[in-house]
């Protein structure tokens, strides 16, 4: 019982720096960030036909034009549960497989709860602007982000901080402040963008295809670091 | 000698009076470590990782087990055999301080060295 037990001189030291070696390997072993990632950026490269095709357009002849999101409002809610449910079980069957428990749970919630505040705010706003006047344009600008912080394409992003803060994985947090940043400030997710005579639907294409591929090329530079570090 | 409830208290005598004989042991540490920091953990992941033999594993679990500080669960995955082993609240506790002991002996020899 006491074989090694009592601490030899600058043990303290060595144990705790044992303990904390042992403690990161368990957590880059349990890792399956490049899962995550690459699942959310198909469900997001996905919806952009849901979104195209389910998008109700009406101009009037002053060229203002009124439309209404519905392919997105249809498509991802249950794609962003099935998503989460799918990296989750991902993730524990990998764990599993190493010979480790997951800590998923808190992730999953988070996506939960994050696709119910998304769909909560947009049938609420379905469900408010018909009857009542839009508001002034261009909108404030507190109001426009706000408006991006409640879409999909930023409840990702979200869910990710949550996952970045389970896994302790400083890469993945700044990879996604970096994709926050553009859904939220930089990419006009919702108001669209693209050449002149451009339709609508092309216009808000854009931005998903930007925020998609952006999500794949995380998954794979999570890949590779993955792979190297198994080497 | 041996405490494994409550928070060490720095002004109770010498760190090494609270360490505990169960715990304060490199392989037993691992494994209340990974335990903590996997939820759960296989065997093969601690022999690997520890890199113990089987038998040596084996004792130092049940040294565990006794003290009441990890739960250890077998079954079957196909045909092969797994057994699976979990940080019990006590192990949980055992584990923070120990950790403490461990950054009070060291705080202890620095402050010594520097008088």
């Amino acid at each position: 019982m006491t074989t090694e037990s009592v601490p030899a001189g600058g043990d303290p030291r060595r144990l705790l720096s044992d303990i904390r070696s042992l403690a990161h390997q368990v957590r880059l072993d349990q890792r399956m960030t490049w899962v995550a990632l690459l699942v959310l950026g198909a469900v997001t490269l996905v919806g952009i036909p849901f979104d195209w095709l389910g998008m109700t357009v009406h101009c009037r002849p002053d060229t203002s034009c009124e439309f209404a999101r519905r392919g997105v409002l249809l498509y991802w809610p249950p794609a962003l549960l099935l998503a989460y449910t799918a990296i989750a079980v991902c993730y524990m069957r990998a764990a599993r497989a190493r010979g480790l428990g997951a800590r998923t749970l808190p992730y999953a919630i988070a996506g939960a709860a994050t696709t119910v505040v998304f769909t909560t705010a947009w049938i609420a706003a379905a469900l408010y602007f018909p009857d009542h006047p839009l508001p002034d344009q261009p909108l404030p600008y507190r109001w426009l982000i706000l408006d991006r912080l409640v879409s999909p394409w930023s409840m990702i992003g979200i869910a990710l901080v949550v996952l970045a803060r389970i896994e302790r994985n400083l890469g993945l947090l700044l990879f996604t402040l970096a994709y926050l940043a553009l859904v939220l400030l930089v990419l006009p997710m919702n108001e669209g963008w693209g050449l002149a005579g451009w339709e609508l639907q092309a216009r808000f294409a854009v931005p998903q295809v930007i925020s998609g591929a952006l999500l794949l090329l995380g998954a794979a530079g999570f890949f590779r670091a993955a792979r190297r570090q198994q080497r | 000698m041996t405490t494994t409830n409550g928070t060490p208290d720095p002004e109770a005598g010498h760190p090494v009076t609270g360490l505990d004989e169960v715990v304060h042991q490199r392989a037993r540490l691992g494994i209340l470590t990974i335990a903590h920091e996997a939820h759960r953990v296989e065997f093969g992941y601690l022999r690997t990782h520890l890199d113990l033999t089987a038998g040596n594993l084996s004792k130092h679990l049940s040294v565990l087990e006794t003290a009441g500080l990890i739960e250890i669960q077998k079954g079957y995955e196909g045909r092969r055999g797994r057994t699976w082993i979990t940080l019990t609240a006590a192990g949980n506790t055992a584990l923070a301080n120990e950790i403490a002991r461990l950054k009070q002996l060291i705080a202890r020899v620095e402050t010594t060295n520097g008088q």
